[in-house]
């Protein structure tokens, strides 16, 4: 007997069985019988299992299983959302009759209704669509994950009493946390109009943590990761390595005065400054007079050196995905080019409230271009690496963390407190802590020197490394 | 209700609660307990003038925690069926390896502290009957202000049914409510657009929802726009601030209270590791964690591991008096646990965490802290504070404010932010107001998992801080 996607079971794939995939089927059948006059389901199901060392010695071990049904429930003009993680036949009926009568309850509202179903997703039926699916997580076994979070610990070769960085500062490891974990999440989504889309998608990853101790009992802690679709796409060598390094090289700051200067922004950490921008793309907040990108769309708003795009359909990079939360089906298409703003993200409902035409719920994959102004320093076509940002810049503060702060989301004012290096001629000199930026992101932004071609693969978010002109820095 | 409420809630029994902890405990752990949660959740939204959207969700459900010593070895089951929580049991129970035999012993139930007020519980309610409460806010807030121009009011309560059991033989059950209002509110004048969030949470039950709430809730959405609105980024620099009583706290919970949690300087990672007993500040200030105060977001009958809800003195007259322990780390520290072993849901395990945190009231009037300021500044509103535990250095966003000159409130400010060093900080307070205000805002504390908390303060002046602006 084959299943609504034409396979024979449900559960060739994935983890999300056949008995729940027709129980979430059924909430569709048993919501129209009572009222409802459309419904969409989404069913998510997700395994976690993670290995956590302190001081390369096993700490903690998780697994962790999740299924939940989400209802979203159309009945006379109204809407409402239920979910529930209780699959018991009975039970689960139930809940959707109380959830259509508790829709009834609202007030009208003509504007919501499914997606027109011309604009939902046809090509992601099987849910290995997007590329994401390792499949040879279903054998992972305890004894390879504990494997694969001792291989990434150098806790016992590096800890030595009193150690010395390249300025001869003494320090010593206070303590490192490394951890394996390993996911799969499995997602149908089904509506009323025959809406029907499956994703899968699993996760490979590690952490790790150090910190470090002066003499003067200073502490500095350093931070990071890699992460992969695939088993053999991660990294764990080199992660506890970086960690300890970004720790140390934050031993010995110096203060540095208030006052405005180029700013270089980490690609580690540079989607800070592009996420108020998205936000203030996003349909809801400019209907609510809460965007300080309303009325922007076609405009050049931003400098000719930044294009932002959505590339939804990259099967096999992180962020890639087939439809979206209303099950509508995604594209690759520009968000700003060359500084002009290409798209709102507008949903059904908003696109009824504001009169616009529907596009996606928000961005799936955002990729943000290369930039370098013709300066001599580059051809067009080499990668532009951080190095070559700094050297254009030749002096600056290179800012590789965010501590706090706030972008006002109708004026786009922000002041984030940060923490990086100074740096001179093109080289990193001393760190810098206890500092922040103030600025409007729209003047930022204009102020755009260079963005790089450093983002980092096992991001869902592509943004590179970004160096600015004429930053307020206060110390 | 009694323990047979919860016992028919997650269909189970004692022999099996320790048949479960006999499990956890098969590879020779030293401690397992057992977390089953049943939790309702119900919201309306406003918005546009009518509430159009809203729902209810459940989730069922229960961990298992194994510890060898300070390591912990964790798995849940959405299913409360022995198959389902045998497995889960063995999952944790792989963190062990030894010989060590599990002696079951006597069961306890423990008698709850009662914090919740709660005579009509949400879980009974009738959804719909709050629309009205919704749509009068709304209207109360727009017969203040002409210059309102949008208002999103949402209503969001929970109930909780917990039932733990531990291998100590405890049996500690609690149900917790939890209701919160938050509106936002955007203005409009003169082509310039500006907007205040306020909000209200309470462990009570739909009692908490009256009149003069919404009457409250109103005059406080439309308060101090008119400075907003004229309010200017102000130079930057190092100088005096005063925080003014209540939601100031905030600074309290991030710049300090993180770091005097116990997993934290277990791990020797905090800047307060290896203090307690020290001078670390002025002998006028203490600081205090409390799971004691009635009705609050941050009270606990029971934390996530059965401890009785209490109140602990981190800070007692300047002097480093306690970490904020879970079990773990009271084991460590050869000390009995504070009670903050608080965890988001069954899903995951207990960790130190904060409750409602505030510094207890000083002895000088917050008008004498202002006028004993030449040049600085006065905030009293704080949001998206973010701290380095082990540098202790902090920053907090600003979103309202006033310069001070010559010891009175002057032009408003906002959009900069605070920043500074947590012990130092905490070093340079040099008076405490007698005005204490524990605010009952909708606080979060998002430490790997989400729990509700509080936080308080008199008013207090720091007397150097770095201040981002122009």
């Amino acid at each position: 007997m084959k299943n609504m996607t034409g396979q024979d079971s449900w559960q060739s794939a994935g983890i999300i069985t056949e008995t729940e995939a027709e129980a979430a089927a059924g909430c569709i059948r048993t919501a129209l019988n009572a009222g409802a006059s459309q419904i969409r389901v989404s069913l998510d199901k997700s395994i976690i299992d993670s290995f956590a060392l302190l001081n390369g010695e096993l700490d903690k071990v998780t697994h962790a299983a999740d299924r939940s049904v989400c209802l979203y429930i159309f009945a006379n003009g109204r809407y409402g959302t239920f979910s529930t993680n209780v699959f018991e036949k009975e039970l689960l009926q139930e809940f959707v009759k109380k959830a259509v009568r508790a829709t009834g309850l609202l007030a009208e509202d003509r504007f919501r209704r499914l997606p027109d179903s011309g604009r939902t997703a046809k090509d992601a039926l099987k849910g290995d669509e997007a590329g994401l699916y390792d499949r040879s997580r279903h054998h992972m076994t305890p004894g390879q994950r504990l494997k694969s979070a001792m291989s990434g610990t150098i806790y016992s070769e590096c800890r030595q009493d009193a150690m010395k960085t390249a300025k001869g500062a003494e320090y010593s490891i206070i303590s490192e946390e490394c951890e394996y974990s390993d996911s799969i999440d499995d997602n149908i989504t089904m509506d009323s109009q025959g809406f029907l889309g499956r994703h899968i998608e699993t996760s490979f990853g590690y952490t790790s943590e150090i910190t470090v101790g002066t003499p003067d009992c200073g502490l500095f802690s350093g931070y990071w990761w890699d992460s992969s679709p695939f088993k053999s796409g991660l990294r764990i060598e080199g992660c506890s390595e970086t960690a300890l390094k970004r720790a140390i090289r934050q031993v010995g700051p110096e203060r540095c005065s208030s006052g405005k200067y180029n700013m270089v922004v980490d690609s580690s950490v540079s989607s800070r400054l592009v996420s108020p921008i998205v936000s203030a793309l996003n349909a809801m907040a400019i209907q609510q007079h809460n965007s300080f990108l309303a009325d922007s769309l076609g405009k050049k708003i931003f400098p000719e050196g930044l294009t932002l795009e959505d590339k939804a359909r990259t099967p096999g990079r992180p962020g890639s995905r087939f439809y979206d939360s209303e099950g509508v089906a995604t594209e690759d298409s520009p968000v700003i080019s060359r500084g002009t703003v290409m798209e709102y993200f507008i949903n059904t409902y908003m696109s009824g409230k504001t009169g616009m035409q529907p596009t996606t719920e928000g961005i799936s994959r955002p990729v943000l271009r290369s930039y370098m102004p013709n300066n001599g320093l580059q051809s067009a076509e080499k990668e532009i690496s951080l190095q070559d940002m700094l050297k254009c810049c030749e002096d600056g503060i290179y800012v590789c963390g965010f501590n706090g702060g706030n972008c006002n989301p109708t004026t786009g004012d922000f002041s984030y407190g940060i923490e990086g290096f100074v740096f001179r001629h093109g080289e990193i000199a001393a760190p810098v802590r206890e500092m922040l930026i103030t600025g409007n992101m729209i003047r930022l932004w204009n102020s755009l020197i260079a963005a790089g071609s450093d983002a980092r693969k096992c991001t869902r978010w592509q943004i590179p490394s970004l160096a600015f002109c004429d930053v307020d820095f206060s110390a | 209700m009694d323990n047979r409420y919860y016992l028919d809630t997650f269909r189970i029994t004692i022999p099996q609660l320790e048949m479960l902890t006999g499990t956890a405990l098969g590879n020779g752990g030293s401690w397992a307990d057992l977390y089953f949660e049943y939790s309702t959740y119900s919201e309306l939204m406003l918005r546009d003038g009518d509430v159009t959207s809203g729902g209810f969700h459940t989730d069922y459900g229960a961990g298992i925690r194994t510890l060898n010593g300070e390591k912990t070895g964790y798995a849940y089951s959405e299913s409360t069926g022995m198959k389902e929580l045998t497995e889960a049991a063995k999952a944790a129970s792989m963190i062990a390896l030894s010989q060590r035999q599990f002696t079951p012993q006597s069961v306890r139930s423990l008698e709850s502290a009662g914090l919740y007020p709660m005579s009509s519980p949400w879980r009974q309610a009738d959804l719909a009957g709050f629309i009205p409460f919704l749509k009068s806010l709304e209207k109360k807030i727009r017969s203040r202000d002409s210059r309102v121009l949008k208002v999103m009011a949402r209503l969001a309560a929970s109930q909780s049914d917990i039932m733990m059991f531990n291998s100590s033989g405890e049996l500690a059950c609690d149900t917790r409510p939890c209701g919160s209002i938050v509106v936002s509110v955007i203005f409009s004048q003169g082509g310039k657009t500006e907007s205040k969030s306020v909000s209200r949470s309470f462990r009570m039950g739909t009692e908490m929802v009256t009149e003069a709430l919404a009457d409250d809730m109103a005059a406080d959405a439309v308060a101090g726009i008119d400075e907003r609105f004229d309010a200017r980024r102000p130079k930057g620099g190092q100088m005096p601030v005063v925080m003014g009583a209540g939601a100031s706290g905030i600074l309290l919970h991030e710049a300090m209270g993180h770091a005097f949690e116990a997993d934290f300087n277990r791990k020797g990672q905090s800047v307060f590791s290896g203090r307690i007993g020290e001078k670390v500040c002025s002998t006028d200030i203490s600081i205090v964690d409390d799971g004691t105060v009635r009705g609050n977001r941050g009270a606990c009958n029971f934390d996530d591991e059965g401890v009785a809800g209490q109140k602990t003195w981190m800070v007692k007259d300047g002097i480093l008096n306690s970490y904020l322990h879970d079990r773990i780390s009271a084991s460590w520290f050869k000390t009995a646990p504070t009670g903050n072993g608080r965890r988001e849901s069954f899903r995951f395990h207990p960790i130190p965490r904060m409750r409602a945190t505030y510094m207890e009231n000083g002895t000088t009037p917050p008008e004498d802290i202002i006028s004993s300021v030449k040049k600085g500044i006065y905030v009293d509103e704080f949001s998206n504070g973010q701290v380095k535990i082990g540098e202790g250095d902090f920053t907090f966003f600003v979103k309202s404010g006033r310069l001070i000159r010559n010891g009175r409130l002057g032009a408003p400010v906002k959009d900069i932010n605070i920043i500074g060093n947590g012990p130092r900080a905490l070093a340079d307070i040099i008076a405490v107001g007698n005005d204490l205000k524990i605010d009952n805002g909708t606080w979060t504390c998002g430490k790997d998992q989400n729990v509700p908390v509080s936080c308080g303060i008199p008013t207090v002046l720091v007397k150097n801080l770095t201040v981002g602006g122009e």
